[in-house]
């Protein structure tokens, strides 16, 4: 007897295991056939096994210890044989594996595998992952243990369906591995639970069945499960079942994580422009995120500016309660029509209103619908100075303004205070042309003009505009109404 | 003489084992669990044949075994060492000791047994 055993020859610690756990499989299915004395003795089997395989494994040999153990599993291993051999085919068969794996693991030289595969051989370069194993039976958690954790895996096992959920409620699992006969709670319901559950249910699940089990296998991938694996299992095919579901986990934590981001986005966004925008054009914004930039660009946009002529001296005369009244209708009414055209209202001062077409969004009919919604403010101001009238409270005429031109819009501000907004001289002209326009009318500039697309009735002002910084005089048109 | 077998193994699975093969052999089987005991079984009991693992704690396997030789009631009754050794030189270490027969680890049962039945046979 030649005694080359080391305690690194780890692929007779696999086939060992393998065959107790094969074994332990077998044994369970037979366990109503068999007597007490027969379970006494295979309790003792599986027992020596274990201590064997232990020791095979550990860093420190102790031979004589290890001798008794393997002459323990050997003497009850044989009774077996002796006592259920006959009787039961399938039991001697896998007791005659686990006694050749043994004597294999004793004389240092593998013997060919019962069941040819390539154990040991390939291995299946995988990420990292957290594996849960869940199994009833000891030996089948430790091979799973094993091979995995050699291939870089992180394992934790749980001993039943309890245990596995309790894990999977603590820790951030990648797959788990499920088998299905287990007695405290069957496989296919600690399934259904992991699919019920709102953070667990894109875990991977790979189930372990018998092939006798074939039914059950169907069932539970039907029921959610990922893939399976038949006892006893390759574990080439185990490695790479797992590098599978690993792939699988991470892809939808990099999807959920990718969608987080976007809600996050989205609530930004919401937090930034709702105020300013419509829900319509938010909603937009948020669907065609490429048309949004946030940082400070050069954008084409009609600017407009209102505001109530005389506001100043009309609020001399009303108590502070009736301002509040007045102003609040009033820019209730317009900021309604502003975002039905789809306009950003960059800020209310007093009374006065300036906002934008065109900006965050650009839309070619920008200047159109900046001159609807400039005709239909004025229209609305009928209505407007009726409630007024009945309210005792004095009729206003609002003045509006339009330009269009290139103009900085971004958020501007410090970090404490900022604001999406508009810089630039076509801002001061838009200004210029409202200080001149009468209540009651719109006046645009040539620029807008020229960038409208349906026809409007304009007259042109006779004297043209005389703005600091420009040395053109600036024309304006009155614009009266939309032609059919 | 007598038929009874003193197993001394300080290894409570090998133990066990042996002793369910012995008596499902036939065999009345007593034990001990280091070279003492073995000993004191040995001058109260008048075992046939004890079959001794040699690594044992408190008292070894050699030592209870030239011990054993020294003392005139239990002298005479013949000693298989168990060992986890193959090795020539083990085997010559045990029967200085006074073992008459030697058997290694893991046990082939059948042969163990032959070795025995083959002691009991020469009384």
């Amino acid at each position: 007897m030649t005694s080359s055993l080391t305690p690194s020859n780890a692929p007779w610690s696999d086939l060992l295991l393998r065959a107790t756990a094969e074994l332990r499989e077998v044994y369970q299915r037979h366990i109503p056939e068999l007597d007490s004395a027969a379970h006494e003795d295979f309790s003792k089997l599986f027992e020596s096994a274990l201590r064997l395989d232990r020791m095979i494994s550990a860093e420190v040999l102790d031979r004589h210890e290890l001798r008794n153990i393997l002459s323990a599993l050997q003497g009850y291993g044989e009774m077996l044989r002796e006592d259920l051999g006959a009787l039961h085919p399938e039991l001697d068969a896998t007791l005659t594996r686990l006694l050749r794996a043994a004597q294999a693991a004793n004389e240092g030289e593998q013997e060919s595998e019962p069941e040819s595969d390539d154990s040991g051989e390939r291995s299946i370069a995988s990420e990292p992952g957290f594996i849960l194993a869940v199994d009833d039976l000891q030996e089948n958690r430790e091979l799973v243990a094993r091979y995995l954790s050699r291939s870089g895996h992180m394992v934790v096992t749980a001993s039943g369906g309890g245990e596995a959920l309790q894990t999977l409620e603590q820790a951030d699992v990648d797959v788990v591995l499920l088998d299905l006969m287990m007695p405290d709670m069957d496989g296919r319901e600690v399934l259904r639970r992991i699919k019920e559950h709102p953070d667990w249910r894109a875990t991977p699940v790979i189930v372990i069945s018998g092939r006798q089990d074939m039914d059950g296998i169907i069932e539970c991938i039907e029921a959610g499960a990922d893939d399976y694996l038949f006892k006893p299992f390759n574990p080439v095919l185990l490695q790479a079942r797992i590098k599978a579901g690993i792939e699988r986990k991470r892809w939808h934590d990099r999807e959920e994580l990718y969608r987080q981001q976007l809600e996050r986005n989205e609530k930004f966004i919401r937090a930034t422009f709702g105020r300013y925008l419509s829900d319509e054009i938010v909603t937009d914004i948020l669907e065609r995120p490429e048309g949004l930039e946030l940082g400070g660009d050069l954008r084409r946009v009609t600017i407009m500016m209102a505001d109530i002529r005389g506001f100043t001296s009309i609020v001399e005369h009303l108590a502070p309660d009736q301002v509040v009244t007045l102003i609040n209708r009033y820019l209730a009414a317009m900021t309604d029509i502003i975002m039905a055209h789809q306009g950003t209202i960059d800020e209310f001062i007093g009374d006065a209103i300036l906002a934008v077409f065109g900006a965050p969004q650009h839309r070619d009919d920008d200047a159109d619908r900046a001159a609807r919604c400039a005709l239909e403010m004025q229209a609305a101001m009928d209505a407007i100075n009726h409630s007024n009238r009945e309210d005792g409270l004095p009729e206003i005429q609002t003045a509006i303004a339009l330009n269009t031109g290139d103009v900085i819009a971004g958020n501007i501000g410090s970090e404490r205070r900022s604001k999406y907004g508009f810089v630039g001289h076509p801002m001061n002209v838009t200004s210029r042309i409202e200080d001149v326009t009468p209540g009651g009318e719109v006046l645009i500039a040539d620029s807008t003009l020229n960038e409208l697309q349906g026809s409007y009735r304009t007259e042109a002002i006779p004297e043209p505009l005389q703005v600091k910084g420009i040395d053109e005089a600036l024309v304006v048109h009155r614009l009266l109404e939309e032609k059919a | 003489m007598s038929k009874t077998i003193l197993l001394v193994e300080d290894n409570e699975l090998n133990r066990d084992m042996l002793v369910r093969r012995l008596s499902r052999a036939g065999l009345d089987v007593i034990t001990a669990g280091n070279g003492e005991e073995a000993l004191e079984q040995m001058r109260s009991a008048q075992p046939g044949v004890v079959l001794m693992d040699m690594n044992l704690p408190v008292m070894d396997g050699w030592t209870a075994c030239r011990k054993a030789r020294e003392e005139d009631a239990i002298a005479e009754i013949p000693i298989v060492a168990l060992t986890a050794h193959a090795s020539a030189e083990d085997r010559k270490t045990a029967m200085d000791a006074g073992c008459c027969e030697y058997a290694t680890k893991p046990i082939d049962f059948p042969e163990l047994l032959a070795k025995i039945k083959k002691l009991q046979g020469d009384d």
